[in-house]
């Protein structure tokens, strides 16, 4: 007895100290270090460069950054099409005869805001349209069935295959002067002095409206088939029906989906590289480079990280929409529901079959969505297995491009690289993912919920912003050390990929232990199970198909990042992704390397529809992620 | 075997206060029923027993020791709980197993205790099953199998059998209460069932909003219920309005509309002449063949129970429910003379009302 209170009360003061235990201690430790150094601190580093200049705090980068014409133009060109008239000599009976062509231009010299406003008008622009074409098509898929929908539901979501670069430059080898439009004019039509162009800011607005569409759909879709059929039963019981219905009942119940995505699809434009640099594969350089994103990735690469003082200050115009974009979601509705996970859903659908009318209605809709966007990964494909790179139409089929990824050292050196990186952050992600998953969801942590939203940011921060956030705070840090950018900006890599695909795993995880109770683990507690013992036996077995569906998503996301391998790659370029070569070759001039570009998007789509079946099949349930 | 003693013991969730300042103890071998009505802090006070939960304030101790900072893994209390909490990835005898695992037994010594219990709670030769492949009795079974094969110092079962269909329900209550009779061990029940906190248990304690407000035999408190939640919450009661027109002695003439009923004076708070009141009668209690402290009132509706008949009786707008012999037929609207006995009229001050909030209940 006396030996039994002895151990007791060194159990009651052991247990004082530790009133959180060890095991607690670490999951939340090892998680919060990973995103204070590699998320927190370097877009901290941005705010200080941005705001110190040589007399300690100033706002002048900003008033500096403002007034630069190239940033705001001071007479913006706002004219949309221009008409060029040019002469061109043709032999016409033996002589020569000068033949009048006329140039339409669209978009190619105007409009042209000045960089912030061009990238702020892309994003209003792509935003808006998505809201319009991503809503009407999860109405549609929603709320009606009709032959063909399981073909519909299938082919809208091929934007979600993330093909780099390659997509923009299908787009522009299409509208471009020497493309399909013009081929179809001159030699279907027969007119042969008309030449469309259409380029600039237009053609980005396109190539990201067909791109990011699917986010906005996927979200309202979710939305849409969540909301209670009886709450829309009651209001027609009250006499609400039709357009009267959607707009008092149903769109206001599937708001928070519906703004959240067109919210991120707005930050997801205000970052994307891809059309940009894809269209400048087409087309060189023009107005489609004018926009933040590009500015600042080219800034960084040309000074190799010494940029001007103005250049921090645009990040941290950036940075400051992307946190004001993540708060008005969190608000909206937690990044929780949204981010991924559309359910089936348990009521009966209120599922109508349209009469004849409808029908011509839902096809004269979708018919048109679904080729143009299915149109860019299609043209992937094709120009990976034909020559098309180098003709106007495709005139042989061949293996060339998929036969130089195994001889080209740098592109077996790319893709060794990205397998590295990738494989190595998707264990960080599963560590540090299922640790944050279990403190927010097991735990009364205070501060819990900050955690969780930290987590959850790089959802909506640009990873241009965390690629400079790395160049500024590594070097001045770490330099010389296995972190630094200029040396190491593999090993770099392999945490940015960890921080900006966490969220992914993390919902996948998060996901599973909400479906499992929390009883289940206090049972073992009860009998004498420590926090680590339950976690490994109980907690991890029963969760275990959500950290592969997650490990499995986060893999082929980090196979397919784009803008911090943009931005650190060039560092050494030796330590390159796929995804850095393949812009690398996009823009680059040497004989068929866009081949190779295209086959190596057909690649990353292959692993990635793998990854999501696998992934969908392990975690039964249809899933719906963000293609970033 | 131990004895489970609280000191005290208030949680707050936010400006909740779940459990507030509760003092029990629980006797060696005793079983200690928590029942109130949802919400009323008894899982709490259990899972703070358990060591899931830590006070606020407070101790708990299990023999004198201090045990409120020992993390639940280090207290060996069995728990069951509501939804049984089987590990659906384990078997019925890795379920069973866990613990004797934990407690890193030989593998002979694992093999005869998880037989063992089985063959205690009637489960032998199912091992193999998956907890999906039993039916509900038998899980719960499983779960007080794993709770008992680690031969907890307490057993603490958390509502087990609110899941459970009604015959079930009764028999699985008689089985509770044979196992633990015969391995004699502590045992906290928390259920809002009356019935089956007074089949049950040897002791009861009645919980309301975070507080105990009567503990004893569940007899003595059903036949002397110490405030108005008991009396009211404790059989099929049913309450009178009144004011007091006489005081004699502990007994009470109350003037009910323009009719008079004698009762029993069972306030905490001193009753006088004139003072509002409440007088709570259980059905059983109430007669109408009877000659004595007799009320007027009209038969608003009637209900064939089977073992009885209940009537409800308007008596100057107040409902009185009563039993009578199944047999006896009555018409709605009829005008009927209910007679109570006097000292199973209980009247309680109208303070009371108010300070338990139960002014729309009752």
């Amino acid at each position: 007895m006396k030996n039994l209170s002895r151990v007791f009360r060194a159990i009651h003061t052991s247990a004082r100290l530790k009133s959180i235990d060890i095991f607690i201690v670490a999951q939340l430790v090892i998680p919060l270090t990973i995103l204070l150094i590699f998320l927190l601190l370097p877009l901290g580093s941005l705010l200080y460069k941005a705001f110190t200049g040589s007399e300690g705090f100033t706002l002048n980068n900003f008033k500096e950054l403002f007034s630069d014409p190239r940033m705001v133009a001071s007479h913006p060109k706002l004219d949309f099409v221009d008409i060029e008239e040019s002469y061109i000599f043709r032999i016409v009976n033996g002589t020569r005869v000068p033949v009048k062509v006329i140039t339409i231009n669209i978009g190619v010299h105007g409009p042209d805001f000045g960089i912030i406003f061009n990238s702020l008008f892309v994003a209003s622009c792509v935003a808006v349209i998505d809201l319009v074409l991503g809503v009407s098509a999860a109405f549609i898929m929603a709320r009606y069935d009709f032959p063909g929908k399981s073909v519909f539901r299938v082919v809208i979501l091929i934007p979600m295959l993330a093909t780099p670069f390659v997509n923009a430059y299908v787009l522009g080898k299409v509208f471009g002067r020497g493309g399909l439009i013009n081929y179809f004019i001159h030699n279907v039509l027969g007119i042969k002095n008309v030449v469309v162009c259409i380029g600039g800011l237009p053609l980005v607005i396109l190539v990201q409206s067909l791109s990011f569409f699917p986010i906005v759909y996927l979200n309202a879709y979710a939305s849409l088939i969540n909301i209670d059929p009886s709450l829309e039963e009651q209001a027609e019981n009250l006499g609400a029906h039709g357009f009267k219905l959607a707009r008092t009942i149903t769109i206001p119940l599937a708001k928070p989906g519906i703004v959240a995505g067109t919210l991120v699809v707005f930050i997801l434009s205000l970052e994307d590289l891809g059309a940009p640099i894809g269209i400048q594969g087409a087309f060189g350089e023009g107005l489609h480079n004018k926009l933040i994103s590009f500015f600042i990735f080219d800034e960084f690469k040309k000074t190799r990280g010494a940029v001007a003082p103005t250049t921090y200050a645009l990040a941290v115009f950036l940075l400051l929409i992307a946190i004001a974009v993540f708060l008005a979601v969190k608000k909206y509705v937690s990044l929780k529901q949204y981010a991924m996970l559309m359910k089936g859903s348990r009521f009966n659908l209120r599922i109508k079959r349209p009469k004849r009318k409808g029908l011509i209605a839902i096809y004269t809709f979708l018919i048109p969505l679904a080729l143009s966007a299915s149109f860019p990964q299609i043209g992937v494909i094709v120009l990976a297995f034909s020559d098309w790179a180098e003709k106007t139409l495709p005139s042989k089929f061949t293996l060339e491009g998929f036969i130089s990824l195994f001889r080209k050292g740098e592109v077996v050196t790319a893709i060794r690289n990205s397998l590295t990186y990738a494989i190595s952050a998707t264990i960080l992600i599963i560590i540090v993912g299922s640790g944050i998953a279990y403190i927010v969801s097991r735990t009364a942590i205070p501060g819990k919920d900050l955690i969780d939203a930290i987590a959850t940011m790089p959802l909506v921060t640009p990873g241009i912003l965390v690629g400079a956030g790395y160049i500024v705070f590594f070097s001045t840090f770490f330099s010389h050390t296995v972190l630094d950018p200029f040396f190491h900006p593999g090993t770099l890599l392999i945490f940015t990929f960890t921080v900006r695909r966490l969220p992914f795993a993390l919902r996948a995880i998060f996901a599973g232990l909400q479906q499992t109770h929390i009883h289940l683990e206090e049972a073992a507690l009860c009998l004498g199970a420590t926090r680590a013992r339950v976690y490994t036996t109980i907690v991890i077995p029963l969760i275990i198909a959500n950290l592969i569906g997650g490990a499995l998503l986060a893999f082929v996301y980090c196979m397919n990042e784009v803008s911090t391998s943009l931005m650190l790659s060039p560092l050494q370029s030796s330590q390159g992704t796929i995804t850095f070569l393949m812009s690398e070759f996009i823009t680059g001039a040497a004989v068929g390397v866009i081949t190779i570009t295209a086959a190596l998007g057909v690649i990353l789509m292959l692993l990635q529809i793998t990854a999501i079946t696998l992934s969908n099949r392990i975690l039964k349930q249809r899933i719906a992620f963000l293609g970033v | 075997m131990v004895n489970v003693r609280t000191e005290n013991i208030t949680k707050r969730f936010g400006k909740v206060v779940a459990v507030d300042h509760v003092s029990i103890e629980v006797k060696h071998g005793e079983l200690f029923t928590l029942l109130g009505p949802s919400g009323c802090g008894k899982t709490t006070t259990l899972r703070i027993i358990a060591g899931l939960e830590k006070p606020d304030e407070g101790r708990v101790y299990f023999d004198d020791i201090d045990v409120t900072h020992v993390p639940p893994y280090k207290r060996n209390v069995g728990m069951v709980f509501q939804n049984w909490a089987l590990w659906p990835h384990m078997t019925v005898y890795d379920n069973v197993a866990y613990g004797l695992k934990i407690r890193k037994l030989p593998k002979d010594e694992i093999d005869r205790r998880v037989k063992e219990v089985l063959r205690l709670v009637g489960l032998e030769g199912l091992e193999k099953r998956y907890p999906h492949q039993l039916s509900g009795g038998q899980q719960q079974r499983v779960a007080l199998a794993r709770a008992l094969v680690v031969e907890p110092r307490v057993l603490l079962l958390d509502e087990p059998l609110s899941n459970l269909d009604a015959r079930l329900r009764i028999r699985m209550r008689e089985e509770i209460k044979r196992i633990q009779k015969k391995l004699g061990i502590t045992t906290i029940y928390v259920t809002h069932d009356q019935e089956e906190a007074m089949s049950i248990s040897d002791r009861i304690a009645i919980m309301h909003r975070g507080k105990i407000l009567q503990i004893g035999t569940p007899e003595y408190v059903y036949k002397n219920p110490a405030n108005l939640f008991v009396a009211s919450f404790i059989g099929r009661s049913s309450s009178i309005r009144g004011i007091v027109r006489h005081v004699d002695g502990v007994y009470a003439t109350i003037s009910i509309g323009s009719q008079n009923l004698k009762g029993k004076i069972a306030s905490r708070y001193p009753v006088r002449e004139g003072d509002e009141i409440v007088v709570v009668v259980k059905p059983e209690d109430v007669d109408i063949d009877g000659k004595e402290n007799c009320v007027e009132g009209t038969i608003v509706s009637k209900h064939f129970l089977g073992f009885v008949r209940q009537i409800i009786v308007n008596v100057e707008n107040n409902r009185i429910s009563v039993f009578t012999e199944p047999d006896r037929d009555f018409t709605e609207g009829e005008t009927i003379r209910i007679c109570i006995d006097e000292s199973k009229a209980f009247v309680f001050h109208k303070k009371e009302l108010v300070e338990i909030g139960l002014e729309e209940l009752v």
